[in-house]
C-alpha cells in the first residue's frame, strides 16, 4: 500500500496543488509590494518585513517537516506533504485521520491501511478544515468594511467591552473543546489495557507527554520561545521512537 | 492620508477581494477534489458512509473552532493576510506570531493601510518558505523510505495518534486542570465499563467537549478567566 501512496502520480498530484498554492502566494506577495511602493511605503521597511518573516518561518518550518515524516509511515509522504504544506497543521491531520480511519473500521497504520480508508481520510481532511477558506470566500468584504467602520467608531470611543469578553470566552471555549477530545482519547487508552491488554498506546502517550512537559519546560526556564515551533512535533517523534523500544517489552 | 492615496488603496483593496475569492475558490475545489483524484490513481473512490459518519463525530469540533479563529484573525491579519492565511494554514504556530513580528518591527497599526501590506507580505513570504523547506525535506526523504517502511519501526508509525495525544494532553491539561479532570475521569470510567465504546471513541469527543465547555464557562463567569 505504501509503495501506492508514494507513487509519481500521487506526488504529481499534490506537487500540483501546492505549486498552485506557491504561485498564489507569489502574485499576493508581488501585489503587495508594488501596491506598498504606489502607496509611498519605506522600501527598506517591506524588505525587512520579507527578511524578517522569512527567517521567522525557517524554524516552525521545520518542526512541520517533522510532522510530515510521523505522517509518512502511515499515510505516505506526498499526502502529509500536501496537507502541512497547505491548509493543515499536524494536530489537526492526525486527529482527523485517526478519526476517518475509525469509521472506515481501521486504525492510522500503514499494515491495515485500504485505497479506501487513504481516500476517504483525504476527504475528511479536506472538509472538515475548510471552513475558514469557505467563510474568506463569502464573508471577508462585508467583515472587512464592518471593522473598518468599527475601527473608526472605536478610535474615539475606546475597545468594545462586549465583543471583547465574546471573544474572550470563544478563545477559553476552544481549549475547553481540545480538552474534552484529549480527555476521549486518553480514556479510551486506559479502558484498552483491560478490555484488549493492549498498554502500548498509553505507554506512548506518557512518553509524548513527559517529551511534551521537557520542552515547556526549556522555554520556560530557560527563556527560549523558538521551540515551541518544535514542541509537538519533537514530543510526538520522541514519544514514536520510545514505541520501537517499548514494543520489544 | 490623501485623497489620491485614498483612492488607490480602496482601488487596491476591491482587487485584493476579488482575487482572494477566486483564489480561495479554486483551492476549495482543489482541496476537495484531491481525494477523487487520488481515487483514480489508487482505483478505490471514498466511503462516503464513513466520510459522513467521521465527519458528524469531529466536524462540528473543527467548524466551531474555524469560526472562532475566523472571527479572531481576520482583524489581525487584513484581508489580503486572510485569505493567503486560511488557505495555508498553520494559523497559531506560525502565520499569526510571524505577522505580529513583522508589524511590530515596521510598527504598523491595525486597520491601516501599511498594517495590510505588511500583513500580506508577512504571510506570503512566511508560506512560501514553509513550501520550500517542506519541499526540500521531502526530497531528502525520498531515499530514506526503504528504512521508514522497515518492520523495526512499524510500532512508532502505528503510535502516531498516542503519541500526538500524550503530547497534545501535557499542552492543554497544565494549568486547566479543575476542567480536564471531570471529562478524563468519565471517559476513563465509560471505556473501562463500556468496552464496545473503544470502536467509536471520535463520537464521543462531542460529550466529553461539551462537559469540558460547561465546566470551562462556569469558571470563566466566576473569575473571569479560565
Amino acid at each position: 500500500m505504501l509503495a501506492q501512496l508514494n507513487s509519481p502520480a500521487m506526488y504529481l498530484i499534490c506537487g500540483g496543488i501546492i505549486a498552485f498554492v506557491a504561485v498564489m502566494c507569489v502574485v499576493f506577495m508581488i501585489r503587495a509590494y508594488r501596491a506598498g511602493v504606489s502607496l509611498g511605503m519605506d522600501t527598506t521597511k517591506m524588505k525587512r518585513t520579507i527578511t524578517a518573516s522569512a527567517t521567522f518561518a525557517v524554524l516552525p518550518s521545520v518542526g512541520i517537516l517533522l510532522g510530515v515524516i510521523a505522517l509518512s509511515g502511515s499515510l505516505g509522504t506526498p499526502i502529509p506533504w500536501l496537507r502541512l504544506s497547505v491548509i493543515g497543521a499536524l494536530h489537526y491531520e492526525t486527529q482527523v485521520a485517526e478519526a476517518a480511519a475509525e469509521q472506515t473500521g481501521i486504525t492510522l497504520s500503514a499494515t491495515q491501511m485500504t485505497p479506501t480508508a487513504v481516500v476517504t481520510i483525504v476527504l475528511l481532511m479536506s472538509v472538515c478544515i475548510m471552513w475558514g477558506m469557505v467563510l474568506s470566500v463569502f464573508f471577508t468584504k462585508k467583515y472587512s468594511k464592518k471593522l473598518k467602520g468599527k475601527g473608526d467608531s472605536e478610535s474615539s470611543t475606546g475597545e468594545n467591552s462586549g465583543s471583547k469578553s465574546i471573544i474572550g470566552f470563544g478563545d477559553v471555549a476552544m481549549t475547553a473543546m481540545f480538552i474534552g477530545l484529549v480527555s476521549a482519547y486518553i480514556g479510551s487508552y486506559i479502558g484498552q489495557i483491560k478490555s484488549t491488554g493492549n498498554w502500548l498506546s498509553l505507554a506512548v502517550a506518557a512518553v509524548g507527554a513527559l517529551a511534551m512537559a521537557v520542552f515547556i519546560l526549556i522555554r520556560e526556564k530557560k527563556n527560549q520561545e523558538w521551540i515551541d515551533g518544535f514542541s509537538i512535533a519533537g514530543s510526538m517523534i520522541i514519544a514514536m521512537a520510545a514505541a520501537v523500544f517499548l514494543a520489544k517489552l | 492620508m490623501t485623497e489620491e492615496r485614498n483612492a488607490f488603496f480602496e482601488q487596491y483593496d476591491k482587487k485584493t477581494h476579488v482575487l482572494g475569492r477566486v483564489t480561495c475558490s479554486i483551492c476549495i475545489i482543489l482541496f476537495v477534489g484531491a481525494p477523487f483524484i487520488m481515487g483514480i490513481v489508487l482505483g478505490a473512490m471514498p466511503d462516503l458512509g464513513a466520510f459522513a459518519r467521521g465527519f458528524l463525530a469531529i466536524g462540528p469540533v473543527w467548524l466551531v473552532s474555524c469560526v472562532a479563529e475566523y472571527l479572531i484573525y481576520v482583524p489581525m491579519l487584513g484581508s489580503g493576510g486572510s485569505y493567503l492565511a486560511f488557505v495555508t494554514g498553520n494559523l497559531i504556530n506560525m502565520k499569526i506570531p510571524c505577522a505580529i513580528n513583522a508589524r511590530d518591527i515596521v510598527g504598523a497599526k491595525s486597520g491601516t493601510a501599511e498594517n495590510e501590506i505588511i500583513s500580506t507580505l508577512s504571510i506570503a513570504t512566511s508560506s512560501l518558505v514553509t513550501i520550500v523547506v517542506l519541499a526540500l525535506g521531502v526530497l531528502l526523504l525520498i531515499p530514506l523510505q526503504p528504512i521508514l517502511q522497515s518492520p523495526t519501526l512499524q510500532p512508532a508509525f502505528d503510535n502516531v495518534v498516542p503519541a500526538l495525544f500524550g503530547a497534545m494532553a501535557f499542552k492543554y491539561y497544565k494549568g486547566n486542570l479543575r476542567v480536564a479532570a471531570i471529562p478524563v475521569l468519565m471517559m476513563t470510567l465509560l471505556f473501562l465499563f463500556v468496552p464496545s465504546m473503544l470502536g467509536s471513541v471520535s463520537f464521543m469527543i462531542i460529550p466529553s467537549g461539551g462537559i469540558a465547555i460547561a465546566i470551562a464557562y462556569y469558571f470563566y463567569k466566576k473569575a473571569g478567566t479560565l
